[in-house]
């Protein structure tokens, strides 16, 4: 393989430029003032352009993430020539790129959705034919439009990374740019809109009195198992494939999937592994809440609300990328000196206290910074917009400028990635000797599930988040 | 056996254990185990012999296109409600750049006694102050003795309409009279409580309820607007005020940054619970779950209820609305007196389910005769 058929990410080698936490901080300093800056411009109740609708922001929010993993995971920064990526400076990089991917957004949230699938096929993607509804105000045709549109971003936004993450662009890898961008983008638009029309048009459907039953299965099959009509449901389980499949690329390093050497098992084995564990994560959270809030109860408007309960549980799923990707850009997916299995079991533990520490400071402070209201259940209220407008900038921060100011970048050769995939393997390689304590280490697992769920309801009782 | 080797597999095996266990058991029957059973509620709080309530206003806007244009060019349901413009508040600067001190000192002289002048000025500096109507209803209590005392619910929001139908309605004689007990606040939303003055006009020294969690602007108003008497801040939770009737505290989180809303139950001998609502922002579900969780009442039947839903109030929907609407199949209501904020498809659906909703005559601007209009009286018994 020659060097410039490597993807950008991968080629890079970015060293932190300075000793101890200054690289860390100075990157926190940074993001963090750009998220309140942007965050007061865009998104806040009590700002300026005041986007959190909260439709409105919450689909600008999702589809940004969608054209940062577009251009950079699927199109490999092209049209950008590999040159002016390599040597431009970070700023310049970050800015360009940035303004880039909000031009693409807006052409897809407007130009395609509204534009032309609003006006040409799906009346529910435009605010203005949705307008043409008796009753129908324009400040919820754009909520509707912009509910719908953002519910593909939803989509999108674990298809697009689970196609190179898992499927390994396959079967595009040996063309060049931009026809395997554009083969892998066709791939998992198509499969994004497949997934689309069976999990959330039957929602969008609903929205109508009379349903539409005759555009729309209506009542949508999945209501007897997740006690809602709502797609919620969906969006418990997709946004937990959104999550978990950057935990695979990050701190679990597609591990135990890159031990099957059979190429196609690998990769089907680690395409459906993700949604396994996704599904197993949704309904541990559905859980939590049971056994914190007790029993769903079907038409309830808040915490026991079987539609809001699942997708409270994308939203926790959320608070868990944030510190997995903290780990992964800002701390060098520590620690790495161990056996892979040890590394990952001690990131996943970091994690979940990171995503438990964050949880627990976006409910008790959130509403002081962020312009919301307190509390758990408010109908019209997503953690997952500020916790998704972090990440989008932590990822503009590490893939658009690559890591600047606290990191500087080296470029790695074709050569110096197949030593490290070697040593990798010889850290990660399964041998017989690994059974007996995997069969411990199963029981042990079950052990501390059952632990977790047997606390829980003291922990639910003796600790009270929002006052 | 090799220790390193026998950590590998350990620590391979504890993911794979944990994540095996959360997916075969979480969602399965199984899980039952872990989880409490609900237990039936057994507070007592007594019986009264009836309840009658009269409609003085259910149109808190009248015209749902203007109100949302409102919502919009304000930035959306999050935005502060002290800080749209809204009347009595203005300041002339436009949508979404007021609030309360600017608006206050243009009038706050001019209350409670002079409202027309008042609501001139608020005229000319809110955002389409005409489309302001407001909520409020006179819930009159029947003990088993016979003696009757009546509430306010609420004081609607513009205070020429309020006054309006406050004297058509008479209760500016009960007020002035000192025949009406207290005043129910249930919550700070504007269409429910920015009409106290057409309040206090009449009587400051009304005992006035609240839920404990006002904001300051809030509570200042009370002040501004000239009350002079007792004010409890009700606390999340149950609060008997006089025997068969309690109030609840719900601590629930808003729209337009409102935080909690107190409602009443009343346990009427012989039918059953009665419950009478403002917005019922915490949902009728929980409503009536936390009444079967907390309270004894008659027959163990949630017999009825008053007030708005706050299910499609600008006329949306949403599938869980749906589930609302089938869900609330469970509780078989005997008497459904929605209004206001149920909203009109709501309302349909409602009568479409065929739950007993208790129609209107579609008075004094109200929509529909699909539900309890303004001026309209529901009883319980009937």
């Amino acid at each position: 393989m020659a060097d410039h058929d490597i993807p950008y990410l991968e080629e890079r080698k970015l060293i932190k430029r300075w000793q101890g936490p200054w690289p860390v901080l100075a990157n926190m300093v940074l993001t963090l003032s750009i998220f309140a800056v942007t965050w007061w411009i865009f998104q806040d109740p009590r700002g300026i352009m005041r986007f959190y609708t909260p439709y409105v922001g919450y689909n600008y929010c999702r589809w940004w993430l969608v054209i940062l993993i577009w251009m950079a995971y699927i199109f490999d920064f092209w049209p950008f020539k590999r040159s002016w990526i390599r040597n431009a400076h970070p700023l310049q990089k970050g800015l360009v790129l940035s303004l880039v991917s909000v031009g693409i957004m807006i052409m897809m949230i407007h130009g395609f959705f509204e534009g032309i699938l609003g006006n040409f096929a799906f009346a529910y993607f435009s605010p203005h034919q949705l307008q043409k509804l008796p009753g129908l105000t324009e400040f919820y045709s754009t909520e509707y439009a912009a509910q719908a549109c953002m519910m593909f971003a939803v989509i999108a936004s674990w298809i697009s990374p689970a196609w190179i993450v898992a499927l390994e662009g396959r079967p595009w890898q040996d063309q060049g740019q931009p026809v395997r961008g554009f083969s892998i983008w066709l791939g998992t638009f198509c499969l994004s809109l497949v997934i689309y029309f069976m999990t959330m048009h039957n929602h969008m459907g609903i929205l109508y009195y009379p349903w539409q039953y005759f555009t729309a299965i209506t009542p949508p099959y999945w209501e007897s198992f997740a006690q809602t009509v709502s797609a919620n449901f969906h969006v418990a389980w997709i946004m937990c494939c959104t999550v978990v499949v950057w935990f695979m690329e990050g701190i679990w390093e597609r591990y135990p999937f890159c031990l099957i050497k059979r190429p196609w098992l690998r990769r089907f084995s680690l395409f459906f592994g993700i949604i396994v564990i996704s599904v197993s994560l949704c309904f541990f959270f559905w859980y939590m809440q049971e056994l914190v809030w007790g029993d769903a109860i079907r038409g309830h408007k808040r915490d026991a609300a079987p539609d809001w309960r699942w997708l409270h549980v994308g939203e926790t799923a959320i608070f868990f990328l944030v510190p997995a990707l903290f780990l992964q850009f800002y701390c060098g997916n520590w620690p790495n000196k161990f056996s892979t299995p040890v590394n990952i079991l001690i990131r996943t533990f970091l994690v979940i206290l990171g995503g438990i520490t964050v949880y627990c400071l976006y409910y008790q402070y959130a509403h002081l910074v962020l312009g919301t209201q307190k509390g758990f259940s408010h109908p019209q209220q997503f953690p997952m917009i500020p916790m998704i407008w972090l990440i989008n900038i932590w990822l503009i921060n590490w893939w658009f400028m690559d890591g600047w100011p606290g990191w500087k970048r080296e470029l790695r050769t074709s050569e110096d990635i197949a030593t490290d995939e070697h040593a990798f393997a010889a850290k990660s390689a399964w041998t017989p000797a690994m059974l007996p304590g995997l069969v411990v280490g199963i029981l042990a697992g079950v052990i501390l599930y059952f632990a977790i769920v047997a606390a829980l309801p003291w922990f639910s009782a003796h600790f009270t988040l929002v006052q | 056996m090799d220790r390193r080797e026998f950590i590998k597999g350990a620590a391979l095996g504890v993911g794979v254990g944990a994540i095996g266990a959360m997916g075969a058991y979480s969602y399965s029957p199984m899980r039952r185990a872990f989880l409490k059973d609900v237990k039936r509620g057994t507070a007592d709080i007594g019986v009264c012999k009836a309840v009658k309530i009269t409609n003085i206003s259910e149109t808190s806007w009248f015209d749902n296109g203007i109100f949302m244009q409102d919502v919009t060019g304000a930035g959306g349901l999050l935005v502060d409600q002290y800080t749209f413009n809204w009347p009595p508040f203005g300041n002339g600067k436009g949508i979404g750049k007021g609030n309360y001190a600017d608006g206050m000192k243009l009038i706050k002289h001019l209350l409670p006694n002079k409202l027309e002048e008042a609501w001139k000025i608020v005229s000319e500096k809110s955002v389409h102050a005409d489309n302001a109507g407001g909520f409020s209803c006179l819930v009159e209590i029947e003990n088993m003795d016979g003696k009757v005392t009546k509430y306010l619910f609420d004081t609607g929001w513009n205070y020429l309409w309020m006054d309006t139908c406050y004297k058509r309605e008479g209760i500016d004689t009960m007020l002035a009279n000192n025949e009406i007990a207290a005043m129910i606040q249930t919550h700070e939303h504007m269409d429910h409580y920015f009409g106290l003055p057409a309040v206090t006009k009449y009587n400051p020294n009304i005992h006035i309820y609240t839920p404990n969690t006002f904001y300051p602007n809030g509570k200042q108003y009370l002040k501004d607007c000239g009350h002079v008497g007792k004010w409890t801040e009700v606390p999340k939770g149950l609060h008997k005020i006089q025997d068969g009737v309690a109030l609840y505290g719900f601590d629930c989180p808003i729209i337009f940054n409102v935080f909690g809303e107190i409602s009443m139950y009343c346990n009427v001998k012989d039918i059953g619970l009665v419950s009478i609502t403002g917005c019922c922002h915490q949902g009728i579900i929980l409503f009536a779950d936390t009444a079967y969780k907390t309270i004894a009442y008659e027959n163990d039947q949630f017999y009825g209820l008053y007030g708005g839903l706050h299910i499609s109030p600008f006329d949306d929907w949403d599938p869980k609305y749906d589930d609302l609407v089938i869900g609330l199949k469970k509780w078989d209501l005997q008497r459904v007196g929605c209004n206001h904020c149920t909203g009109l498809i709501t309302a349909q659906k409602f009568v479409d389910a065929g739950y007993p909703v208790v129609k209107g005559t579609a008075r004094f601007r109200s929509k529909t005769t699909n539900y309890l209009g303004n001026g309209d009286v529901i009883k319980f018994p009937s």
